[in-house]
């Protein structure tokens, strides 16, 4: 026990300027963010933390300008564990001039950043405030702030994650979007830049919420995970970052018999391939990424027997699965991330190929497909693909298909392979005959029978003869099969360098 | 009660109505059957509970995010 009854003068300057920027000496403040019916900083911090692992930076740090005080200037940040594994934190707090980004925070911010690509931590970004601090626009080497160039040096070598729990506007903005994984509250508003700046330049006032809600963000694929409130905020990021532990004791598996009746036997009917995602891995372990974004596909996180995978599916629930720009840079930036951190990836493949037209062409489908495959052909992950139903043109050729080398690639009894969709195939191969028919009904049933009959020659089994796939196997076996696999491919060690970059989207 | 409305994900037309208003539903269970790209896709119950309003009818247009029933759960 220390002795607080003897207090030299030189210590107790240091622990009353210590005392001072916590929030039980600063009820104001506490009161200002309980209006907002937001969480301060410091108190995420305590939940985000484990118990007495929190060493703060910069803690006595005042704001430049002259006349202005602030705690800590407005930034909390640190080291601290997280379920016991250690980390960087930074917080904006709100009830310091909004949160904003000063001077010294600037300084403060760059070298966690700096700290965390030295020794190898991840860090996390409470982003609760509305970009630059105005007052501190006089001081010299303000506008040169390295805080966002050091901080997107760190893609690829530490996994970052962001929280957006009410207003991230300009620079928290641009941290934001520069985060592997953004988690934000359904209340938050964010946008690249706030209100006083939109109507400077547009002529219009907006709120926050008009400007940028967290509806219009989970649709264009900005926020990965969209949580309740603080506290769901915390959990998932908590949850993020518990995939970086690649082996964890085996969890309880789901019922596999369920696999035999996932796909319909009507081959018209869809079903949600979430649900074979979540059968194939451990109960409970199931993390999607940008669900409200790219809906073609599902992109997650998951363990098969405690082991960390990434697991990439078409879904057959939205445009019958057909690969579309938004799917595609989903999946492409998701390969990213587990490749540049060693996760192998489970590629679930049922698709009728790239979407077609006019205008998914005008969305530049040509290039942003190419990085799908650009991303699995230069990956160096193990790739274990199983085929669910349709495996058909471009499409199954970039889901993980011979060519890129799988370590394994299985086969579902309903799975279906071409080159293009059967019946676009039957009009080729049989265009005289088809041209030839006497009415349009019996050209109609000729194309029917003509489909069915190249479906017939095109079952799984006879592809299996193929050696299409390295089996076709029961569905119910899929996960058994994973696991063996998986087990044949041991985690590598830590790496020294950065292994890639994940791009921003 | 609350209600929970049940909405399609996607464009496309309505196939068939699975289900009609008053009737009890498990969770899992098919409520309307919606046909886009050539494919069947149905809108199931997120939970058990009871129909309120089936708002459209067979052969309609649906747009994504369109509600297609409306239950009490």
């Amino acid at each position: 026990m220390k002795d607080e009854t003897k207090q030299r003068a030189d210590l107790k300057l240091v622990l009353d300027a210590q005392t001072a920027r916590l929030d039980a000496a600063r009820p104001d403040a506490v009161a200002r963010q309980r209006k907002r019916g937001r969480w301060t900083a410091r108190q995420a911090l305590e939940v985000i933390a484990d118990e007495d692992s929190f060493v703060e930076y910069g803690g006595l740090v005042r704001p430049a300008t002259k006349g202005m005080a602030g705690a800590a200037d407005g930034l909390v940040m640190g080291t601290l564990k997280i379920d016991g594994r250690a980390a960087n934190i930074v917080l904006y707090d709100y009830s310091v001039y909004a949160g904003t980004q000063s001077a010294m925070n600037h300084v403060k911010i760059s070298r966690m950043f700096l700290h965390a690509e030295k020794h190898r931590l991840p860090v996390i970004c409470w982003l609760d405030g509305g970009g630059a601090r105005p007052h501190d626009m006089h001081v010299t080497a303000r506008p040169s702030t390295e805080t966002f160039v050091v901080f997107a040096r760190l893609s690829g070598l530490v996994p970052t994650v962001g929280i957006s729990p009410g207003r991230a506007f300009a620079g928290h903005a641009n941290l934001a979007g520069l985060c592997d994984v953004l988690i934000a509250t359904e209340d938050s508003a964010m946008g690249m830049a706030g209100p006083p700046l939109v109507e400077a330049a547009l002529g219009k006032k907006y709120t926050p919420e008009e400007i940028g809600s967290s509806s219009v963000h989970w649709a264009s694929g900005v926020i990965d995970i969209l949580v309740k409130d603080e506290a769901e905020a915390i959990a998932a990021a908590k949850r993020y970052l518990g995939y970086f532990e690649m082996q964890r004791p085996p969890g309880e598996a789901p019922d596999q018999m369920a696999l035999r009746d996932m796909v319909p036997e009507n081959p018209r009917r869809a079903y949600n391939v979430r649900n074979a995602v979540q059968t194939l891995c451990d109960i409970d372990s199931v993390m999607e990424v940008k669900a409200g974004y790219g809906k073609a596909a599902v992109t997650a996180f998951g363990r098969i027997a405690g082991r960390t995978v990434g697991i990439i599916a078409n879904q057959p629930m939205y445009l019958a699965g057909a690969m579309d720009t938004p799917a595609c840079l989903k999946m492409a930036r998701f390969v990213q991330i587990c490749d540049a951190f060693d996760i192998p990836l489970v590629v679930l493949c049922d698709t009728p190929g790239l979407m077609v037209g006019p205008e998914v062409e005008k969305t530049g489908l040509m290039r942003h497909s190419a990085r799908v495959l650009s991303a699995l052909a230069n990956a160096t992950v193990p790739v274990l693909t199983v085929v669910l139903r349709k495996a058909y043109g471009l499409g199954y050729y970039i889901m993980g298909s011979r060519p890129l080398e799988p370590a394994i690639l299985l086969a579902w009894p309903t799975a279906e392979f071409g080159g293009m969709g059967l019946e676009g195939a039957v009009n080729i191969i049989h265009a005289k005959e088809l041209e030839a028919a006497a009415t349009p009904e019996a050209r109609t049933e000729l194309h029917a029978r003509l489909t069915a009959e190249l479906k017939r020659s095109n079952t799984a089994v006879e592809s299996g003869a193929k050696f299409l796939y390295d089996d076709v196997i029961d569905p119910a076996d899929t996960r058994a099969i994973l696991i063996k696999t998986l087990d044949t491919l041991p985690q590598p060690a830590p790496r020294a360098a950065r292994k890639r970059i994940i791009e921003p989207f | 009660m609350p209600k929970w409305e049940a909405k399609s994900e996607v464009s496309g037309f309505i196939w068939k109505v699975e289900t009609a208003p008053g009737q009890r539903v498990a969770k899992g269970d098919t409520l309307v059957i919606i046909e886009s790209m050539k494919m069947e896709i149905p809108v199931v119950a997120e939970s058990d509970g009871t129909v309120v309003s089936i708002p459209v009818e067979e052969g309609a247009a649906v747009n994504e995010g369109n509600t297609v029933a409306i239950l009490e759960v």
